[in-house]
C-alpha cells in the first residue's frame, strides 16, 4: 500500500494536460545511467492487516520495562502517564500539522507552545523558554555552546555526576569546536565546591551541574552556582529533572542562567530511548541568543490576542551560518503531551507524583541498607534513584529479578558510573510496596 | 459580546484553585513517609493551574480545531512533503510492545526494537544505493550535523583520508540554511556556490574547489524543484580533488526508487523520515534524520550501532574506536522510526516507486494548469521543461497590483488550504509541493482555488490585502511581536 490516489485513468488525463508522453518523460533531467533499472531489493507490499500481524509478532520480541516491576532509571523513568495525556497528543490536527509557519492558520499549536513555555519557566524559575528541543541531552548542549558564544570563553566545566549519556554527547559536540571540555570529579557522589574553585578560571564559559544527578543524589545548586559566577561573565547552567521541580528547589531560584533537561518524565513512554523532549530555559537576558523555536504573543487588528513564531532572526532560515543553532525541526507533538500531562496533573498532581517517588525510594533504600552485605553507596540525600554496594556482582542479582520480573536496577560499571558490584536503583511513583518488599527480597536471596 | 474568533482562554486563566478532587488521582502513599531536609525543598507549590479534566480535554479539543493539518487541509508546503499519515503507523508507534521498552534493557530484551532498526536500516541503505545507515540523528538538520561530523573525522584519520586540513564546505546560494547553520556547529567554514538558471554553475564550482575542500552538500533534487543533471560531473570535479560530496535528503520524495545517491556519486546523505517516509511532522517534530555513508565512512557513524549477529539475534554495538561519538542520548527517535519501518514495509518496491513517481506527475500537472497566471521561472509546459516533486512561482503579474506574498498565503487560509513555502529560496516566490497522495480532485480543486484568488487580486485587491476573513483570527501583528516579545504568560 503505497497510499497513492491517482488511477490509471488520472495519470493518462494529467500527462496530456502536462504534454508529456509518460511519468518517465518528466524525470528528463535525469540522466540515464543514474536511472534505476531494477526493483528496489526490499520485501514485497504489505497489506495493512498484514502488516498488524507482523508489528504484534515483533513486539513480542521484547520483554518491556512496563510489563514488570521496573526499578531501571539511569535518565528514563517509568512515570505514571494519564490517559487523556495520549488521547489529547493523538489528534490528528496536532499529529499532522506542521511548524507553525502560518499563523492563522496555526492558532491551536501556536497557543499550546505558549503555554508550554510558561509552564517551563515555572518548572525552572526562570524568565524565557523555547517550544522544545530534540532531547535532554541536546538541549544541555545547545546551553554549553550558548555559554560558549555568549561569554566568548573557551573553557567548560561538566560535573563527573553528570549523566555520561548526556557528557558523551557534550564531548562529541565540542570535538570540532575552540572549546575545552573539563570533567570535575565527583566527592562522595556529588561535586564539591572546593573542586569547582579549583577548576574554574577566567576563560570559563559555562559550569554545569545536574541535581538530581546520576547518582540520584541532590546536589547544592545554590552554592556551586556562586563559584560559577565569582568569575565575570561565567554561566550555571543546571541540568534539571521536571518531576524533581515539583518539590525541590528550581534552577531559577538557585542562581542558575540556563536550565536545560529531558522532558520525558512528564507523560512520554519509554520507546526505547526517544521521541523524548528537550526541556530549555534561561535568564531573560539572553532571550536573542536562544536556539530553537520561540512563540510569542501578540494580536489581530481588532486587538484579539493572538500567537506566531517570534524572534525568527535567530534562525537558520534567516541567518544561516550566523544562526544561534542549526535547529529547525522540534519535538512538537512531545511538547503538546508535556503540556497537556502538566495541565491534568496541576501542581498538586505533580507534588504527589515528586513525594511518592522520594518516599518510595527512601523506604527501599532504607530495607535495603539494613541488608546484610549491602550498603548506600553515598550519604548524601537523593531524590528517587540510589546507588548500591552489592556483596555479588549487579548483573547477577539483574539475571535473578528476570524470573521475577523485576527489573532490579542498573550495573553502575556498564554504565560507566561505578563497578560491578554497584547496582543503581529508580523508583518512581507506580512501584507498590509488595514490589518494593519483592525487590528487598530478591537482594536477600542473591547474596 | 460572544468573538468567534476569540482565542481560548489560556490554561492559565482557567485555574480553579481548590477544586474538591484532582484532575488525576494517584493510589494513596503505600509507605511510610521519608524524613526531608527542609533547605531541599522549594520555597513554593509550583506555578501552574488546577483545572479539572473535562476541561482540560475541551481546552486541548479546541485548540486542536485552531489547527490546520494534513489530515483536515490540503498542505503544500514545499521542501516540507506534508504527505498522508497512515493511521496504521500511529497505532504502530503506541504498541506497548514496544513503547514499553527502556532503552537501557539487555540486548536480549529489546529483540523486536532492534529487528525493526535493523530491518529499517537495511532498507534505508538500499533505498539510497549506500552502505551503511545511522538512525541515530534526531532530525535533518541533526543528520547534516552528524555527517559533517563523520566527514571531520574520517579527514581527520591518519589511517582514513588522512587530510586534517581540509576544513572548508561547499553548498549551493540556494542551499537549506540548516546546511550553512550545520557548518557553523561543526566548526567548519562554508562556501556559496552560485547558480545559473537554477542549476550548480559549475564554472564557479571548478574554481571554488581545493585542497582544503572537505566536502560539497548539495541538495537534489535542488531547493528550486529540479534535479541537477550535472550531478556526475559534480561528483567527479569534487572527488578528483579528493573530496566528498554530501546529499541533503530532504527532496528525496522525488527519486525514491526511480535514482539511487549512492548510483549518482553521493558519499554521505541524509535522509528526513518525516518527509519521505510519512512520519507526521507534529507541528514541528518529532523528525528522525538517519545518514547513510559509503563503506569507508562506516567506522566514523555514531554509536551504538544495531548490528545482526550469525545467529539472527540482534545487538547494539558500541565498540568503534573511530566512531564520532553520540549525538544524542540513547539510541534514537526510536517511536518515528517505527512509523517509518511501517511505511516502507508497506509500500514495498514497486510502491516506493509509485511514490517518487506520483509526486513528479502531481507537481507537474499543478505547474502545468497553473503557469498561464501564475508566472514559473523554471517550469514551462511549452518548452517541456519539467520539475520534480515541486516547483516554485514567482508571480509577478498579481504581485503587480500591490498584493505581497502573504496577501496571497492568507487569502489561501479562507479556501482551508496551507500555504506554500514562501520567499524560499528566491524572494517573492511559493513554493508549491503537492506530494503523491493527493487525488486529482483535490489538485483540481486547488487550481480552481489559485485561479479564483488570482481573479480576486484583479477585481478586489484590497480584499485579498485584508484577508484572512475566515481564518480562526485575522492577520496577526508578527512585527510587533518580535518587536516586544512576550513569551510567556503572566497573569
Amino acid at each position: 500500500m503505497d497510499y497513492v490516489q491517482i488511477t490509471q485513468a488520472d495519470r493518462q488525463a494529467m500527462l496530456q494536460k502536462i504534454g508529456a508522453p509518460s511519468v518517465e518523460a518528466l524525470y528528463a533531467n535525469l540522466p540515464p545511467q543514474y536511472r534505476l533499472e531494477r526493483d528496489l531489493c526490499l520485501p514485497a507490499a504489505r497489506s495493512e492487516l498484514s502488516l498488524q500481524r507482523d508489528l504484534a509478532a515483533m513486539a513480542k520480541l521484547n520483554h518491556t520495562a512496563t510489563s514488570q516491576a521496573c526499578f531501571l532509571g539511569g535518565g528514563a523513568y517509568d512515570h505514571f502517564i494519564p490517559q487523556v495525556v495520549n488521547n489529547m497528543a493523538a489528534k490528528g490536527e496536532f499529529v499532522t500539522a506542521y511548524t507553525p509557519y502560518q499563523a492563522e492558520a496555526s492558532q491551536g499549536a501556536l497557543q499550546a507552545f505558549f503555554e508550554f513555555q510558561t509552564q517551563v519557566t515555572r518548572l525552572t524559575d526562570l524568565d524565557v523558554s523555547n517550544a522544545s528541543l530534540y532531547d535532554g541531552a541536546t538541549a544541555i548542549v545547545e546551553g554549553v555552546l550558548m555559554a560558549l558564544n555568549s561569554t566568548g570563553k573557551r573553557r567548560v566545566l561538566v560535573g563527573q555526576t553528570v549523566n555520561p549519556q548526556y557528557r558523551t554527547v557534550i564531548q562529541s559536540y565540542l570535538t570540532d569546536l575552540a572549546a575545552e571540555y573539563v570533567e570535575l570529579p565527583a566527592t562522595n557522589g556529588v561535586i564539591d565546591t572546593a573542586t569547582i574553585e579549583q577548576h574554574i578560571d577566567n576563560d570559563t564559559a559555562a559550569v554545569v551541574i545536574q541535581s538530581p544527578n546520576v547518582f540520584g543524589q541532590i546536589e547544592n545548586w545554590t552554592k556551586q552556582f556562586e563559584v560559577a559566577h565569582s568569575q565575570d561573565k561565567t554561566m550555571a547552567i543546571a541540568i534539571f529533572n521536571p518531576i524533581a521541580s515539583a518539590m525541590l528547589k528550581r534552577p531559577g531560584s538557585c542562581g542558575a542562567d540556563i536550565a536545560a533537561g529531558e522532558g520525558q518524565p512528564l507523560g512520554i513512554p519509554f520507546q526505547y530511548g526517544g521521541p523524548w523532549l528537550g526541556l530549555f530555559a534561561a535568564s531573560k537576558k539572553y532571550m536573542r541568543k536562544m536556539p530553537g523555536r520561540l512563540i510569542g504573543q501578540t494580536a489581530d487588528k481588532h486587538g484579539r490576542r493572538g500567537f506566531c513564531l517570534t524572534l525568527q532572526t535567530r534562525e537558520q532560515h534567516i541567518r544561516g551560518a550566523k544562526a544561534t543553532s542549526n535547529i529547525c525541526t522540534n519535538q512538537g507533538l512531545l511538547a503538546v503531551r508535556a503540556t497537556v500531562y502538566m495541565s491534568a496533573m496541576g501542581p498538586r498532581g505533580m507534588q504527589t507524583v515528586a513525594q511518592q517517588c522520594y518516599h518510595k525510594a527512601h523506604y527501599l533504600a532504607d530495607a535495603i541498607s539494613k541488608l546484610d552485605g549491602y550498603a548506600l553507596a553515598y550519604s548524601g540525600n537523593f531524590f528517587h534513584e540510589f546507588v548500591v554496594n552489592c556483596p555479588v556482582k549487579a548483573g547477577d542479582i539483574i539475571k535473578a529479578g528476570k524470573a521475577q520480573q523485576i527489573l532490579p536496577g542498573l550495573c553502575c560499571k556498564k554504565l560507566g558510573i561505578g563497578d560491578e558490584k554497584q547496582l543503581l536503583i529508580a523508583v518512581t511513583e507506580k512501584r507498590t510496596i509488595e514490589e518494593l518488599d519483592a525487590l528487598v527480597s530478591l537482594l536477600k536471596e542473591g547474596k | 459580546m460572544f468573538d468567534p474568533k476569540a482565542s481560548p482562554k489560556l490554561i492559565f486563566e482557567q485555574n480553579n484553585p481548590a477544586p474538591k478532587t484532582p484532575s488525576i488521582d494517584l493510589p494513596e502513599l503505600d509507605v511510610p513517609k521519608a524524613a526531608i531536609d527542609s533547605d531541599l525543598l522549594a520555597d513554593e507549590l509550583l506555578n501552574l493551574p488546577e483545572v479539572g479534566q473535562l476541561d482540560v480535554v475541551r481546552h486541548y479539543t479546541a485548540l486542536a480545531k485552531r489547527n490546520f493539518s494534513v489530515d483536515a487541509n490540503f498542505y503544500p508546503l514545499g521542501s516540507c512533503t506534508m504527505k498522508f499519515n497512515p493511521s496504521i503507523n500511529e497505532a504502530a508507534a503506541a504498541i506497548e510492545g514496544f513503547i514499553g521498552v527502556h532503552p537501557l534493557q539487555d540486548d536480549e530484551d529489546a529483540q523486536g526494537v532492534l529487528k525493526m532498526l535493523h530491518e529499517t536500516q537495511t532498507w534505508l541503505a538500499e533505498i539510497a544505493g549506500l552502505d551503511n545507515v545511522s538512525l541515530q540523528p534526531a532530525a535533518g538538520a541533526h543528520g547534516e550535523f552528524t555527517a559533517l561530523k563523520v566527514i571531520r573525522a574520517w579527514f581527520n584519520d591518519p589511517k582514513g583520508g588522512n587530510d586534517p586540513k581540509r576544513r572548508k564546505v561547499l553548498a549551493p546560494d540556494t542551499a537549506h540554511g540548516t546546511n550553512p547553520a550545520s557548518c557553523t556547529m561543526c566548526g567548519a567554514g562554508v562556501i556559496s556556490v552560485p547558480s545559473k538558471d537554477g542549476y550548480v554553475d559549475m564554472d564557479a564550482l571548478r574554481e571554488m574547489v581545493d585542497d582544503e575542500t572537505a566536502a560539497m552538500m548539495i541538495t537534489n533534487p535542488n531547493t528550486a524543484g529540479l534535479f541537477d543533471g550535472q550531478i556526475g560531473e559534480i561528483a567527479k570535479i569534487l572527488h578528483d580533488a579528493g573530496a566528498l560530496l554530501y546529499l541533503d535528503g530532504a527532496n528525496m520524495n522525488a527519486i525514491v526508487g526511480v535514482a539511487r545517491p549512492g548510483d549518482f556519486g553521493v558519499d554521505i546523505m541524509h535522509y528526513n523520515t518525516h518527509k519521505t517516509f510519512s512520519t507526521p511532522h507534529g507541528c514541528g517534530g518529532p523528525g528522525s534524520g538517519p545518514i547513510a555513508v559509503k563503506d569507508f565512512l562506516t567506522p566514523y557513524l555514531p554509536v551504538p550501532q544495531v548490528v545482526k549477529n550469525d545467529d539472527n539475534t540482534y545487538s547494539l554495538k558500541t565498540d568503534c574506536p573511530k566512531s564520532i561519538g553520540k549525538v544524542r542520548s540513547f539510541f534514537g527517535q526510536v517511536g518515528v522510526l517505527l512509523r517509518c519501518w511501517t511505511y516502507i514495509a508497506a509500500a514495498g518496491p514497486d510502491g516506493i516507486r509509485n511514490i517518487g513517481q506520483t509526486a513528479v506527475l502531481n507537481a507537474n500537472y499543478l505547474a502545468a494548469c497553473m503557469e498561464e497566471r501564475f508566472a514559473m521561472p523554471y517550469f514551462s509546459k511549452a518548452d517541456k521543461k519539467y520539475c520534480a516533486h515541486e516547483f516554485i512561482t514567482v508571480p509577478k503579474d498579481l504581485l503587480a497590483k500591490g498584493v505581497t506574498l502573504i496577501d496571497i498565503a492568507k487569502r489561501m487560509i479562507d479556501y482551508g488550504v496551507h500555504p506554500p513555502t514562501m520567499h524560499w529560496p528566491v524572494h517573492d516566490c511559493l513554493m508549491i509541493e503537492p506530494t503523491e497522495t493527493e487525488s486529482k480532485a483535490t489538485l483540481d480543486r486547488f487550481i480552481e482555488v489559485m485561479a479564483a484568488i488570482a481573479d480576486e487580486i484583479q477585481q478586489d485587491a484590497e480584499f485579498v490585502q485584508a484577508a484572512p476573513h475566515h481564518a480562526a483570527i485575522d492577520r496577526l501583528d508578527e512585527v510587533a511581536a518580535a518587536r516586544t516579545p512576550v513569551l510567556t504568560y503572566t497573569a
